[in-house]
C-alpha cells in the first residue's frame, strides 16, 4: 500500500478540485488544502496538472463516441415515459431536450422553455424558445409540450412518473408557444420536476417512439432493444456548437469486470456505474480518471411498523443502533458513499438538514432496546437481494452484528427477478432502493406521506402530511427549509426505514473524453454526456 | 432397397412436433407460475395498481393467459411468432438477427471443438494409461472445473487488456474481413471450446475403452491386432452411438446461447434474449426463444439417434 | 494413417500405479469430507465476520489465504464451503445418475412406446432453461437445501438418461443379450447383470463430468435466491463473488478455484482408476 491510497484520495476528486480552481482558489491555496488532506506533494501537484489542463482545453469537434451503461434488456425504450434503465435515459437524452435542464448545483436551467413563470405556485406559465424543430422538421410547437404532459396520466401509456404528474390537472396551449399548466395544490418546484428525464418533450401525437424523433442534439441511427444504439449528430441542433461530437454508440455491458476491461483496452471512452472495488484498477492509471457522483440514491433497510417484528416498540430504534453505517460505507461501499441518516434528503440536496446526525454504532444500546422488546434471542428474518444495490453486504453486516449480541437474523436472499413486486414494500423486514430525485417533496410523497405509494414501513404521520403540504405551496425558501429540516428529523427519528449511507455512482472514463462534469440527476453528466463532451483528437 | 432412414426421420418428425407442443405447454405454465407479469415488472417500482390495470389493459395483459397463448399458439401455425410484450417489436425481428450471432458463434465452435475432442479422446483411449492420458484427463477436468466467467475474464485480461491483441468486446456486425472475424472470435471460440469440448473428451474416451473391453475387440487383440488398428478398425465404429449422442449433449448447449460468454464479451446472442424475456415475463418471445432452443435440441439429438443406428448394423 | 504402437499388455495388467492415482484422488475426495465435517470447530474466524479493514487482501500471518471482497477471512469461508459443495454435490449427482442411468437401460431394454415417452419427456424438460426452472422452483417450493439438491439433481436426469439409454442401446443389440431373453430373463436381471456392467465405464465417466457440472451450476443457483443463504457460500459462489478480484490477481478468488479443482480432479481420477474388478463383466 502506498501513500495516495492511505489517504483515500482518488482521481475521482480531480472534479472537486477542478470546481474549487473554476471558482478561484489559487495554486497554493489549493496545494494546501490538499496537503492539510495529507497527499504528497509532488502526488498533489500532478493532480493540480491535470485538473488545470482539463480546463484549459478547448472544445473539439468530431470523432465517435463509445461508451457503456450496466443494464439493457429487450425493454429498452425510447419513450421517454417509460424509461426506466439508465441506458434509456442516456438515449432521451441525446434524442429528445427537456423543458429545463437541472445543473451541477441542483437548480434548473431553461432548455426548451425560455421562461416559467407563477404568482401563487399553482397556475404555470411557460414560454417556449422559438425556432426549435424536431429531427422530421416539424417546428417545436405548445401543443406538443401539452401532448408530452398529458401522456403520463393515460394509465395506459405506463408512465413511471405517473404519480407526480398527477398535479397536473390543467393544460392549455395559450398560443403557439405558451402553455399554462394548472396544478391541483400548488407546487414551487415546478421547474425542477420539468427537468426529470420522464418529461422529455415528444412531437404531438407520437404513437411509434422507436424513431426518437425529439428535438434532441443527436438524430437516431440504430436502436435495438438489449443490443445497441447509435445516434448521430443532429446538423440543426437548436443549441449553437453543440454537440461536439459526430456520433455516439451506446450500449450496456452487465459484467462489471467485462465494462472496465473494455475500457482498459481501448474499446470504449466511458465504462458507467463500476464497482467500488475496482477503483484500484483506474486509480493513478495514466490516461484515465474516475467521475464520481452523490446523487442522494441509496439502499435502506425497512422495517414495517405494522408488523412484527418492527410493531414492537424498540425494535426499529435497536436496528438503527445495530446497523454499523461506518463499516457500510468502508467496507461494503469502499468509501464510495456518505454515511446517512436514516431520511431521504441527501447532502447532495438544497434542503439537506446539516444538523442531523446519524446515530452512532452502539450493539450494547441495541442489545438493551431488543431486550426490552422481548426479541432478544429470537430469529427474525431479513429479505434481501441483488435487485438493491449492495443490499445482500449490508444485510452480512448487520447479521454478524446481531451474532455479537446475541439476535440472529436469517438473511433470505431472493431472486433480484420480481423482487420490486413480491418482497419490496411486502415483507416485515427487508432492503429497497431508492434513486434520487430532485425535490424533498418528491421524495417525502412518494415515500413517506401516509398515502405515499411506496410508503416503505407504513409511517403515517398527520402532522407530517400537514407539513409537507405547506412546505409545497410556499414560494419562500426560508421557509421551507425550516420546514424541511422539522420533516428530515421525524423521517430519521419515527419511521422504520434506515437509511446507511448515501451510494456513490463511480465512472471510469478514458483522458480523450473531454469536459464531462457531475450531476445531481446521476452518473454520466446526468446521462446527458453526449451532448457536452468532447474527445481529444 | 430405400434408405433405412428415411421411415426413421418422418416418424422422429411426428414426435419431435408432439416434444415441442409438450415444451411449450410447460414452458407456458412455468411462466405463468412466476410471480408479476409484463405490467408490473415493467413499471418496477412504479407499480401502483391504477398503473398497473392500465398499463395490463392497454398490452392486451387482462386476457385470460390461456386465451393469449392460444392466440400465440394460433400464429405459430401461420408462421408468426407474434408480438413483444415488452417493446411491441415483432418477435420475429427481435429473434432473427440474433439467433444469426448465435448460430455463428455455435457453428465455429463446433467446427474447433469437435475434430479437437475426437483426436484427443481418441487418442487417449488408444494410450490408455499413459502419462499422455494422464494428461488429458486431469487438464481437461481441470480447466472444465474452471468457470467459465473467470477463463473469459482471464483471456480478455491477457489478450484484450494486457497485449491488447484483441478486442474486449464481441461485435459480430463488425466483421468485414477475415482477420476481424478472426479477432472478434478469437475469445469467444476460446472460452466455448474449453467447456465443451472437455466434455466430449471425456465421453468419447470413455465410450472407445469401453468398446475395447467387448469380446470382439478382445479378440482382435489376442489375434494380434496392434491396439491403435483395434480402436480405429473395431472399437470406434461400435462407440459412435454414445460418442454422437455426447457431441450433441455437448453442442446443444450452444443452441440456447451461452450467456457467460454473451455477457463477457457483449456479444448479442439468443441466451440474452431468454434471460430478458423471462425478466420481463414477455410470453411470447419466451415461448418462441424456447421454441427455436427445442428445435435446434432436436435437431441435434436426431441427427445423433440416426447416425448412432446407421452406424450400428444390429439397430437398423 | 499411423498409429502409435503401445504394447498392448502394459495397459491390459492392472498396474500398481493405476491404483496410487486412484488413491490420491480418494483421498484429497476424503480430506475434503472430513473439512466439511469438521468445519465448524477449525475456521479461524467467523464467516460473516469482516476481519480485514482491506480486501482482496494478500495472504498473511493473520488471513493465511487472504481476505474477500469484504474483508472477510477467506480459510474460513472455504472451509465452511466445503460443507455445501461436498455435500450437496456428491448428493445431487448421486440422484440425478441414479436416475437417469436406470430410466436410460430401461427405456433402451424395454423399447417401444416405453422408450419414446422416457426419451421424449426427457428431452422436453432438457429443453426447458435451467434458469427459468430454477425461477419456477423458488417461486413455487421456496427455497432449502432438499429443494436446492433436487433441482441440480432434477436438471441433470435428462442428459445422463440420454448416454446411458445411447450406451445400453448398443449393448442391447448383442448376441448374450439375446440370449438372455430368450433364457426368460425379466427386465431387471437383464439391466442389472447385462447391460449395466457393459456400460459403466462410460456410465462413471458420465457421473464425473457431470459431478463437475453440478459443483459449477450450484453458484448460479444460490444467485438465484435457491439454496445456500448468507452468510455461507459454496465454493463456486466464493469465486463468482471475488472474481473483482481476479486483475489484483487476488488470492480470494485463486483459492476457492483451486479447492473446486483440487475435489472434481479428484472424483474423476478416482473414476478412472477404480479397481478393474469392479468394471470386469459379471460373466
Amino acid at each position: 500500500m502506498n501513500d495516495s491510497k492511505l489517504t483515500n484520495w482518488t482521481s475521482a476528486d480531480d472534479t472537486m478540485v477542478e470546481r474549487a480552481i473554476r471558482s478561484g482558489a489559487t495554486r497554493r491555496e489549493l496545494l494546501q488544502l490538499l496537503l492539510a488532506g495529507g497527499v504528497a506533494a509532488a502526488a498533489g501537484g500532478t493532480i493540480l496538472g491535470r485538473a488545470t489542463s482539463a480546463i484549459a482545453a478547448t472544445p473539439v469537434s468530431g470523432g465517435n463516441l463509445k461508451a457503456a451503461g450496466w443494464s439493457s434488456s429487450t425493454a429498452d425504450t425510447l419513450d421517454p415515459a417509460k424509461a426506466s434503465l439508465s441506458t434509456d435515459y442516456v438515449r432521451c437524452c441525446a434524442f429528445y431536450n427537456r423543458l429545463t435542464y437541472i445543473q451541477a448545483d441542483g437548480t434548473p436551467r431553461m432548455e426548451l422553455a425560455e421562461s416559467i413563470e407563477s404568482k401563487d405556485a399553482k397556475v404555470w406559465t411557460i414560454r417556449l424558445r422559438s425556432g426549435v424543430t424536431f429531427h422530421d422538421g416539424k417546428p417545436l410547437t405548445a401543443e406538443d409540450v401539452v401532448f408530452s404532459m398529458k401522456r403520463h396520466l393515460d394509465p395506459a401509456v405506463g408512465s413511471k412518473v405517473a404519480k407526480i404528474a398527477k398535479q397536473m390537472t390543467g393544460f392549455k396551449a395559450v398560443d403557439k408557444l405558451t402553455v399554462e399548466i394548472t396544478l391541483e395544490n400548488p407546487n414551487g418546484d415546478l421547474p425542477t420536476i420539468l427537468g426529470m428525464h420522464h418529461f422529455m418533450i415528444v412531437a404531438d401525437g407520437t404513437t411509434d417512439f422507436s424513431k426518437g424523433n425529439g428535438t434532441g442534439p443527436f438524430v437516431r441511427e440504430v436502436f435495438e432493444p438489449g443490443v445497441r444504439s447509435v445516434g448521430l449528430k443532429n446538423k440543426n441542433y437548436w443549441k449553437p456548437n453543440l454537440p461536439n461530437i459526430d456520433s455516439f454508440e451506446f450500449f450496456a455491458i452487465g459484467e462489471d469486470n467485462a465494462r472496465i476491461n473494455a475500457l482498459l483496452s481501448g474499446d470504449i471512452h466511458l465504462a458507467a456505474n463500476i464497482n467500488p472495488r475496482s477503483v484500484r484498477l483506474i486509480d493513478g492509471k495514466e490516461g484515465f480518471f474516475l467521475l464520481k457522483t452523490t446523487g442522494g440514491n441509496y439502499t435502506n433497510l425497512n422495517i414495517r411498523l405494522d408488523l412484527s417484528p418492527g410493531d414492537k416498540s424498540g425494535f426499529v430504534e435497536g436496528m438503527k443502533y445495530l446497523v454499523n453505517r461506518e463499516q457500510i460505507q468502508k467496507s461494503a461501499l469502499r468509501g464510495l458513499g456518505e454515511i446517512a441518516n436514516d431520511q431521504p434528503i441527501s447532502p447532495a440536496n438544497f434542503y439537506f438538514n446539516p444538523d442531523l446526525k446519524p446515530k452512532a454504532f452502539d450493539p450494547d444500546k441495541a442489545r438493551f432496546l431488543f431486550e426490552k422488546a422481548g426479541l432478544l434471542g429470537q430469529s427474525i428474518p431479513i429479505v434481501a437481494s441483488d435487485a438493491a444495490n449492495s443490499a445482500i453486504d449490508m444485510a452480512m453486516i448487520v447479521q454478524a452484528a446481531g451474532a455479537e449480541i446475541g439476535m440472529k437474523f436469517d438473511v433470505q436472499r431472493v431472486p433480484p427477478d420480481g423482487y420490486w413486486d413480491n418482497y419490496w414494500l411486502k415483507s416485515p423486514v427487508h432492503f429497497g432502493n431508492i434513486n434520487a430525485r430532485p425535490t424533498p417533496d418528491i421524495l417525502f410523497s412518494l415515500l413517506y406521506a401516509s398515502d405515499a405509494p411506496w410508503n416503505e414501513s407504513q409511517f403515517k404521520s398527520e402532522k407530517f402530511d400537514r407539513m409537507l403540504l405547506e412546505a409545497r405551496g410556499s414560494l419562500d425558501q426560508a421557509k421551507r427549509r425550516e420546514i424541511y429540516n422539522e420533516m428530515q428529523v421525524m423521517v430519521s427519528e419515527e419511521a422504520g426505514t434506515i437509511v446507511p449511507a448515501y451510494l456513490a455512482n463511480v465512472d471510469a472514463v478514458s483522458s480523450k473524453l473531454k469536459g464531462l462534469e457531475t450531476n445531481p440527476l446521476g452518473g454520466m453528466m446526468g446521462y446527458s454526456f453526449p451532448e457536452y463532451t468532447w474527445l481529444e483528437a | 432397397m430405400t434408405n433405412p432412414a428415411l421411415p426413421l426421420i418422418a416418424s422422429r418428425l411426428v414426435i419431435s412436433a408432439i416434444t415441442l407442443l409438450i415444451v411449450s405447454v410447460a414452458v407456458f405454465f412455468a411462466t405463468t407460475m412466476l410471480p408479476g407479469d409484463t405490467a408490473t415488472i415493467l413499471l418496477g417500482q412504479a407499480a401502483t395498481p391504477e398503473a398497473v390495470a392500465g398499463l395490463r389493459k392497454a398490452m392486451h395483459l387482462d386476457e385470460p393467459a390461456v386465451l393469449r397463448f392460444l392466440y400465440w399458439a394460433g400464429g405459430l401455425l401461420s408462421g408468426d411468432l407474434g408480438t413483444s410484450y415488452a417493446n411491441d417489436m415483432p418477435i420475429a425481428d427481435l429473434i432473427a438477427g440474433r439467433f444469426v450471432s448465435s448460430m455463428k458463434l455455435a457453428g465455429i465452435t463446433a467446427l474447433v471443438s469437435v475434430p479437437l475432442a475426437l483426436t484427443l479422446g481418441i487418442t487417449a483411449a488408444m494410450l490408455k494409461g499413459s502419462l499422455y492420458d494422464r494428461a488429458v484427463t486431469v487438464l481437461t477436468i481441470g480447466i472444465i472445473s474452471v468457470p467459465e466467467f473467470m477463463i473469459a475474464t482471464s483471456a480478455v485480461l491477457f489478450f484484450a487488456v494486457y497485449l491488447q491483441w484483441l478486442p474486449a468486446i464481441s461485435f459480430a456486425n463488425e466483421t468485414v474481413t477475415w482477420s476481424d472475424v478472426l479477432r472478434v472470435y478469437a475469445m469467444p471460440v476460446l472460452t466455448l471450446t474449453f467447456g465443451v469440448a472437455s466434455q466430449m473428451i471425456r465421453m468419447t474416451r470413455a465410450a472407445v475403452v469401453e468398446t475395447l473391453n467387448t469380446p470382439y475387440a478382445e479378440m482382435a487383440l489376442l489375434k494380434g491386432a496392434s491396439r491403435g488398428r483395434v480402436v480405429l478398425r473395431h472399437a470406434l465404429p461400435n462407440a459412435v452411438g454414445p460418442i454422437v449422442n455426447a457431441i450433441a449433449l455437448s453442442l446443444s448447449n450452444l443452441v440456447g446461447g451461452v450467456i457467460i460468454v454473451e455477457t463477457i464479451f457483449n456479444y448479442p446472442g439468443i441466451a440474452k434474449l431468454m434471460v430478458d424475456a423471462v425478466a420481463t415475463r414477455d410470453l411470447p418471445l419466451i415461448q418462441s426463444c424456447a421454441m427455436v432452443f427445442c428445435v435446434g435440441y432436436l435437431i441435434l439429438i436426431t441427427a445423433a439417434d440416426v447416425i448412432a443406428i446407421l452406424a450400428n448394423p444390429r439397430l437398423r | 494413417m499411423t498409429t502409435i504402437e503401445t504394447p498392448a499388455a502394459k495397459s491390459r495388467k492392472p498396474a500398481y500405479r493405476t491404483n496410487l492415482v486412484g488413491l490420491v484422488g480418494m483421498a484429497i475426495i476424503a480430506f475434503w469430507a472430513i473439512i466439511a465435517l469438521i468445519a465448524p470447530w477449525i475456521i479461524p474466524y467467523p464467516v460473516g465476520e469482516i476481519v480485514d479493514l482491506d480486501y482482496f487482501g494478500p495472504i498473511s500471518q493473520q488471513f493465511w489465504i487472504g481476505s474477500d471482497y469484504l474483508g472477510r477471512d477467506m480459510l474460513s469461508r472455504i472451509l465452511m464451503g466445503a460443507r455445501y459443495t461436498v455435500g450437496i454435490s456428491l448428493v445431487a449427482v448421486s440422484i440425478s445418475c441414479f436416475c437417469g442411468v436406470v430410466l436410460g437401460m430401461i427405456a433402451a431394454v424395454s423399447g417401444g412406446w416405453l422408450d419414446t415417452l422416457l426419451s421424449r419427456f426427457l428431452d422436453a424438460m432438457n429443453s426447458i432453461p435451467s434458469k427459468l426452472f430454477g425461477l419456477v422452483v423458488v417461486a413455487a417450493v421456496g427455497s432449502s437445501i432438499p429443494v436446492l439438491v433436487l433441482t441440480l439433481a432434477i436438471i441433470y436426469i435428462p442428459g445422463a438418461f440420454r448416454f446411458a439409454r445411447a450406451l445400453a442401446v448398443n449393448i442391447n443389440t448383442m448376441d448374450f443379450i439375446t440370449v438372455a431373453r430368450t433364457r426368460g430373463e425379466g427386465t431387471l436381471y437383464l439391466i442389472t447383470s447385462e447391460i449395466l456392467p457393459n456400460i459403466i465405464g462410460p456410465v462413471l465417466a458420465d457421473l464425473g463430468l457431470r459431478f463437475v457440472f453440478i459443483v459449477l451450476l450450484l453458484s448460479g443457483l444460490s444467485f438465484l435466491g435457491l439454496g445456500v443463504q448468507p452468510p455461507y457460500a459454496d465454493w463456486g459462489a466464493l469465486v463468482r463473488e471475488n472474481i473483482g478480484g481476479l486483475p489484483f490477481g487476488a488470492p480470494a478468488v485463486i483459492f476457492p478455484s483451486i479447492a473446486i479443482a483440487t475435489l472434481t480432479v479428484s472424483v474423476n481420477l478416482l473414476i478412472d482408476n477404480l479397481p478393474q474388478k469392479i468394471r470386469d463383466r459379471s460373466e
